[in-house]
């Protein structure tokens, strides 16, 4: 038996998850003794035309094309892994779902509209089924590891439920609203080693919130800090409009 | 020699004589009044008037992430013990998180005994510092007579007007004594001072709810319905910060690591808490604790009444952790309180 045929593609996204796998330096030299890397259009020109042991898809679905696209992807793949905040929970494209499609449209493209047709935002499993997350914006490459591994191992990957504050507390960071700054850390859910935070800045929600969150208990703590619910409803929309209950 | 004195002017030469022999951890500042263990290696690194640190020392006890083992699944079931373990002194470390890790003590002495946790404690000198004052408003730790030295420690500073009036606890501590060759003998004045002072915290620290140690058991017995709890509960975030901050908070998971190879790997430990959803989740989606009130009642009770019928001992080390960090402002003693009040 060979190594696992595994490639990764892109829909709409900036493919800078990718970078994140390009930029694993000598990690990266394991990682390639492990698969058998057939597609990966950001660091090689190769196509393969047999089935993928392991399709890694960053991206959201935006138009029918992708959609024509990622369930084709589906079909060719044993296991497919949604890669990056577009994928696995819209990330920014969902922003666009928080107007009427063709407000959007109009915006982008003018009156050129009707050349680039397009859909609402969905994430990858709003469309296919998937077998892996892998959340941020960008991935968190240590995760990418975990999560490679465990699907190559055909074990699971339990992404955290709980906050990001749980490793923003295991590695001794001032918590930012003791600072003054808003930090959607206590709804966002762990698995990044509070990245973000660990380097100074903020948590924006890239992960997408925590499965059950108690949104009042939340709203709460934002009144005690003098911070406006809306102004965080706003930040959270960022990264999770797409997986705001839909009118579909 | 059980006491022993430092003279202020020698606390840094103190300081570099143990640096100059293994790693030293104290109190450091973060800024906004926030402090964590960290190593130094110099008197002018170490805050020694500090509130309490973030995480509390039990993060050298047992460590967020630790290895147990390493495996290699080529060799079939092959597995090999690991202890990672290094000579710390921990200097400055108040009265409540002596005791929290005496409490650590017990539970991972208890059978089945955790050898892990056993053997790295055997590497650890540990240094008390005496709070002359409370920290802030947020300690309860004369609730639970933890203000005052209670042993656990090699040796335990206090400090007086010129120099640390120092207990000898251990033969480690006495050797350090000795070996550095900077203590002075104990002399009256600094009896007197020790006097005072000690007369001086009797009348400032009174327990800081009005409940008698004894009955603070009871309390959460009778309480266990309460509908405190659903209020406390619909406020909790169940982000675990107060486990984490907790120094008696020792609940982990027990995961395996592969390496890329697939082949080798490690079995470790991470921090657990039973305020996260999935704690009490077993197969099949049930959960033993559902809601946050359950958990959060739990918690209490894992430091209140749970601990007292299997070690005789409470708990919680009054170190006000918790109700510093929590965000929605879950307080202890305010806590504790409304079950007073609910239950008249």
């Amino acid at each position: 038996m060979g190594r696992p045929k595994v490639a990764f593609f892109d829909l709409s996204c900036c493919e800078g998850c990718q970078l994140q796998v390009a930029n694993l330096g000598e990690d990266l030299l394991d990682v390639l003794e492990l698969i058998d890397l057939v597609e990966f259009r950001e660091v090689m020109s190769e196509k393969w035309e047999g089935r993928y042991d392991l399709a890694i898809v960053e991206g959201s679905v935006v138009n029918d094309e992708s959609e024509q696209r990622v369930r084709q992807i589906r079909d060719r793949c044993n296991v497919l892994i949604a890669y990056g905040s577009c994928a696995t929970i819209g990330g920014v494209n969902g922003m666009k779902n928080r107007r009427p499609i063709e407000e959007s449209q109009a915006a982008v493209y003018g009156d050129k509209t009707d050349w680039f047709p397009a859909t609402k935002t969905r994430t990858v499993d709003q469309v296919v089924k998937v077998d892996y997350y892998i959340h941020g914006c960008p991935i968190y490459p240590p995760e990418f590891i975990k999560v490679l591994k465990a699907a190559l191992a055909g074990l699971s990957y339990p992404v955290p439920d709980f906050a990001v504050c749980v490793e923003c507390k295991f590695n001794e960071n001032v918590c930012m609203y003791d600072k003054g700054v808003t930090c959607l850390g206590p709804i966002t859910r762990a698995g990044c080693n509070s990245w973000c935070i660990n380097a100074g800045n903020v948590c924006y929600g890239c992960r997408g919130m925590v499965s059950n969150p108690n949104r009042n208990g939340a709203e709460d703590v934002l009144r005690r800090y003098d911070l406006n619910p809306e102004l965080i409803a706003n930040k959270m929309m960022m990264y999770n409009a797409a997986k705001e209950s839909t009118d579909e | 020699m059980n006491q022993t004195l430092l003279p202020k002017t020698r606390l840094d030469d103190f300081i570099r004589f143990l640096s100059a022999r293994q790693k030293v951890i104290a109190p450091v500042s973060l800024g906004n009044n926030q402090y964590k263990f960290d190593e130094v290696s110099s008197l002018d690194e170490i805050s020694l008037h500090y509130i309490p640190t973030i995480l509390p020392p039990k993060k050298y006890y047992m460590p967020q992430h630790e290895t147990l083992l390493k495996y290699d699944v080529s060799k079939g079931q092959e597995m090999e013990a690991v202890v990672e373990v290094e000579e710390l002194v921990l200097f400055g470390v108040h009265t409540c998180d002596l005791a929290g890790i005496q409490c650590l003590n017990m539970v991972f002495s208890d059978r089945p005994k955790d050898l892990h946790y056993l053997i790295r404690k055997n590497y650890l000198t540990l240094i008390g510092l005496e709070c002359n004052d409370y920290c802030d408003s947020y300690a309860n730790c004369a609730m639970l007579r933890n203000h005052l030295p209670k042993g656990g420690h090699d040796l335990f500073f206090t400090e007086l007007a010129d120099c640390y009036y120092v207990h000898v606890n251990t033969h480690r501590g006495d050797e350090l004594v000795e070996k550095s060759g900077l203590f002075d003998e104990m002399n009256t004045q600094a009896e007197g001072e020790l006097a005072e002072l000690r007369t001086r915290k009797k009348e400032r620290f009174k327990s800081e709810v009005a409940i008698r140690y004894q009955d603070i058991p009871r309390l959460f017995d009778e309480t266990f319905e309460s509908p405190v709890w659903e209020d406390v509960g619909n406020r909790c975030l169940a982000c675990g910060n107060c486990t984490n901050v907790c120094p008696t908070c020792y609940c982990f998971d027990v995961m395996d690591e592969p390496d890329l190879d697939l082949t080798k790997g490690r079995r470790i430990r991470v921090w657990d808490s039973c305020q996260h959803e999935v704690f009490a989740k077993v197969a099949g989606g049930e959960s033993f604790r559902e809601e946050r009130k359950d958990r959060k009642r739990h918690r209490f009770n894992r430091k209140f009444k749970y601990p007292v019928d299997r070690y005789r001992r409470i708990f919680c080390t009054g170190c006000g952790r918790c109700s510093r960090t929590c965000m929605a402002k879950i307080d202890l003693k305010e806590t504790i309180n409304a079950l007073m009040e609910e239950r008249e």
